[in-house]
């Protein structure tokens, strides 16, 4: 990409006035709390709530005191599932707005964001009538014989993976959009012309074309569903914990935000851990490439 | 495209004007109240900002303990805070609240005294005044639970299994544990402890959740037969649906009480007096449980209602007899916790 | 065509998926009942509710400022963030990537404590401002990978084809990266409005006196009294928006339309 060479000379002055407000703006409102918090991870809390003065290690030596693994699976897991039927829902769905024609796009855009304007809670109690234990879609279900008269549709972790793919589906949707929007789909005409079978020339042709939407779409999933708490706690059965849900044990019933703050720590490392890693060592040149993908050729 | 950016920056600009003036505009004084949702008659708080030209804002909280959180990290600007009594004692000796002049509050006087001397927790009115007490209870299906037994033993009970709800809460769930078991839900006794553990071991694979907020939708709409959950609300339920009915354990249920408190860093002290003293009126107290069917301490407020809301408010004797008030145990919360989260945690 | 009949099932599908929900609390929202456990009769004792109840509307209000003013900002701060992340190639940007990585990572309750802790240690006032400042933060990197999504394949040399021309750096942002961004912004610009709307957790610890949102209201009417007033709330909104987009739809329609800008082929 020779053309970005005759910039050198202006790159510091317009990098530094485009990178300052994100910069300075998290770097204000996002690493100094996040600093905070974690620094309170290296104290002890007393049964008030109060934070002590001394630094130590205890709160994370703590963490092996209760048996975290099995909820840290099952939210990993969990999440995984959420993302994986996201993707699998979003592709497609983004593929066929992208192709509609261009004055009509917006709409279908806000139509697939309008349901998230109603209020949260309010759509999780509407989906407890969709799947209510006397109502009519696990009626049909049972009466079709695809789940048996005992299997329940809500509080387990069918309905929590479910719900969250209802939260997250349009922000899955949205980036993967915004990438397909500009693909040239005479491409994928082309192939089928050269004799490549329909699927062929979208899962070789098409998905590598936006794959920036999907790995963003990815992170944007993935990563918040990590952390929530909100779904689990209401559509969750009585073995839905995740560890978002512990966090939030931690901050208010248990009124330990030291402990908190190590969990939340630890998930922090377990997810950007491979990130540092790639960036600190030789996969530094593997990541600026993953960043720009496509863009350098 | 220039001009769509310029129209969206105005519209911008004036609603953050609009807004930021809003914030600050003519000097009426302002009392800020902070308090559960649904928990007050608006009449009540217009007729109180008729009578003291001022305007009361309220703000909302869900649980006492996300409210403390907020409180203890530094979150300020509230005159008046209504939390739990176990709550508001927690304040207290954390010295977050106001030691209260009792000159100022000349309607205590109304505060039901025999309520005072056996349940209150702050027996002088020393930092807090109490609102509306509450306790709780189980509301059921009587068409699909016939002959429901008036004992939490129903929760062992694998006829319903998957269709009933206890409290997400600890104090609440492993309370009905002990009492179900004989014991006091204040214990600090660690073998009565374990019993509770063992008893709500023994009752989870029946629950089809822990609850607060879906239990009065899920009893009305038949997704739970059983449920665990607060007078009140439930009351407001079975208003509606005349197939559910109340039962009270026999082995005592938990009690508590919202008490008014003044923290120690309100910037309207007058005002905030002069509104808890309001509340303890007997016309403004009668009003309020008609709304929130909890049952107020204020004497004399019951006669002022009307006479199906008054029975819904009345707590039965068996309640005071058997019940306990919820008290913060300090250090020995964390015995609580620890079974909590072993609970949670077991398969 | 097979590939196009698979995304238009899909599409089908997905909304099938996404409005069952809305039909619902569309109906609850004319069911008499308070809990909406079961049906009470048709009302529109909701609709009048919300028109009575100047708590729930204070509390909208307050959701639209902090929600419009969250995505103005956040989107312009995204924006420049992704296109300076695609554009240069320095260790700077490694350390910028990071950072706007990092608060998806962060779980709400923590983030709401630690803003709330640095907005206590430099004695602000909490309210809106607060409030606003907090969900900026949250929203830039929604916005900020969207963008960066839209931006595979950019082809810089259609802006030093413009520079050529001796077109100025002004015109060349508003009349060429402007409109190719645009898709990526407008997507990351509904995120981000669409999450301030909707978030609980770090309005609850950041607000103060007379910030309180709709969520933080709902989430109190859950627990003590009764959110049906919200369905007939979220109608009358949904309503709304549709009603403006379709005017905004006809107005925009008699304009002719542009060639669409076709770029970053290979």
């Amino acid at each position: 990409m020779g053309n970005t060479e005759k910039y050198r000379g202006k790159t510091g002055i317009s990098e530094a006035l485009l990178t300052a407000p994100s910069f300075f703006w998290l770097a204000s409102f996002f690493v100094v709390p996040s600093v905070l918090i974690f620094a309170i991870s290296f104290k002890i809390s007393n049964s008030s709530g109060g934070i002590g003065d001394i630094w130590t290690l205890e709160t994370w030596s703590g963490l092996l005191r209760t048996d975290y693994l099995a909820i840290l699976w099952r939210t990993v897991w969990v999440s995984a599932a959420i993302t994986a039927i996201c993707l699998l829902l979003g592709i497609p769905v983004g593929y066929w707005i992208a192709r509609q024609r261009p004055g009509v796009r917006y709409w279908y855009l806000l139509l697939v964001i309008v349901p998230l304007w109603t209020n949260f809670l309010i759509r999780i109690f509407a989906w407890k009538i969709v799947l209510h234990p006397d109502g009519f879609l696990r009626s049909a279900l049972v009466y079709s014989g695809i789940i048996s008269p005992d299997t329940f549709l809500l509080n387990n972790i069918g309905s929590v993976i479910a719900v969250s793919v209802y939260t997250y589906l349009p922000f899955a949707i949205l980036p993967i959009y915004a990438a397909a929007e500009k693909f040239n789909f005479g491409l994928i005409e082309a192939a089928a012309d050269l004799g490549a079978s329909r699927f062929k020339a979208f899962a070789s042709i098409f998905l590598p074309g936006i794959k920036r939407g999907i790995l963003t779409a990815v992170l944007i999933v993935m990563i918040p569903s990590l952390g929530s708490y909100a779904v689990p706690d209401l559509v969750g059965g009585i073995d839905g914990e995740m560890l978002g849900n512990k966090i939030a044990q931690r901050v208010t019933a248990n009124r330990n935000l030291p402990e908190a703050s190590a969990l939340a720590a630890m998930l922090t490392l377990i997810i950007t851990l491979p990130i540092i890693f790639l960036i600190a060592g030789k996969g530094g040149k593997i990541l600026l490439n993953a960043r720009r993908a496509g863009g350098d050729k | 495209m220039g001009k769509k950016l310029k129209k969206m920056a105005v519209v911008f600009a004036a609603a953050l004007a609009a807004a930021i003036s809003g914030g600050c505009g003519p000097s009426v004084p302002k009392l800020n109240v902070y308090m559960w949702s649904d928990y007050i008659d608006p009449d009540i708080v217009q007729k109180f900002e008729d009578e003291n030209g001022c305007e009361v804002v309220i703000s909302i909280f869900d649980s006492n303990e996300s409210m403390y959180a907020k409180l203890k990290a530094g979150g300020t600007g509230y005159d008046v805070i209504l939390p739990s009594s176990y709550m508001a004692k927690v304040m207290n000796d954390e010295k977050m609240i106001e030691t209260l002049d009792l000159s100022k509050l000349p309607n205590v006087k109304n505060i039901n005294s025999e309520y005072m001397k056996k349940l209150a927790l702050d027996k002088t009115f020393k930092y807090s005044v109490p609102y509306m007490i509450c306790y709780s209870c189980v509301a059921y299906d009587k068409g699909k639970c016939p002959n429901l037994p008036d004992t939490w033993g129903v929760f062992g009970d694998s006829k319903y299994r998957g269709r009933m709800t206890l409290l997400n809460d600890y104090r609440e769930t492993i309370g009905a544990a002990l009492k179900a078991n004989g014991y006091s839900l204040n214990t600090r006794d660690d073998s009565e402890l374990e019993k509770a553990k063992e008893t709500l071991l023994k009752w989870k694979p029946n629950l089809a959740r822990l609850d607060n907020e879906g239990y009065k939708s899920g009893v009305q709409s038949g997704e739970f037969v059983v449920v665990h959950g607060y007078s009140g609300d439930l009351y407001q339920v079975l208003e509606e649906s005349k197939n559910l009915a109340v039962m009270i354990p026999k082995e005592g249920v938990s009690l508590s009480c919202d008490d008014w408190v003044i923290p120690a860093d309100s910037k309207n002290k007058d005002l905030a007096y002069a509104f808890i003293n309001y509340m303890c009126d007997p016309e403004s107290a009668a009003a309020n449980m008609e709304v929130t069917k909890y049952l107020s301490p204020v004497d004399g407020a019951s006669k002022l209602m009307s006479d199906e809301n008054a029975k819904s408010v009345v707590i039965p004797k068996a309640v005071y007899e058997n019940g306990e008030m919820i008290i913060d145990l300090g250090e020995d919360n964390a015995k609580y916790l620890k079974i909590w989260d072993e609970i949670k945690i077991s398969q | 065509m097979k590939s196009r009949y698979t995304s238009l099932f899909m599409t089908v599908a997905v909304a099938v998926f996404m409005y069952l929900p809305i039909a619902v609390l569309i109906t609850q929202s004319f069911n008499a009942s308070k809990f909406g456990g079961s049906w009470k009769g048709f009302s529109l004792r909701w609709y009048e509710a919300l028109f009575n109840d100047s708590s729930v509307i204070d509390a909208a209000v307050n959701t639209l400022i902090i929600a419009a003013a969250a995505t103005v900002f956040s989107t312009v701060i995204g924006t420049c963030a992704a296109w300076a992340l695609h554009k240069y190639k320095t260790s700077l940007q490694n350390v910028h990537y990071l950072l706007v990585y990092a608060p998806l990572v962060m779980p709400d309750i923590l983030m709401g404590i630690g803003l709330l802790l640095l907005f206590v240690s430099m004695s602000v006032n909490l309210g809106l401002a607060t409030v606003i400042l907090a969900h900026i933060t949250f929203c830039v990197s929604f916005v900020t990978f969207t963008v960066l999504a839209r931006l595979q394949d950019f082809d810089f040399a259609l802006i030093q084809a413009a520079q050529d021309l001796g077109a100025g750096s002004f015109r060349i942002f508003f009349k060429i990266i402007l409109p190719l961004l645009l898709p990526g912004i407008a997507a990351g610009a509904l995120m981000a409005f669409t999450l301030s709307m909707d978030d609980f957790v770090v309005t609850f610890f950041v607000g103060g006196p007379g910030s309180t949102t709709l969520p933080v209201k709902v989430y109190g009417m859950m627990k003590h009294g009764t959110p049906a007033v919200i369905n007939a709330l979220s109608v009358v909104f949904m309503a709304l928006t549709l009603t403006v987009a379709v005017v905004g739809q006809i107005l925009t329609h008699k304009k002719p339309k542009q060639e669409k800008l076709q770029w970053g082929k290979n």
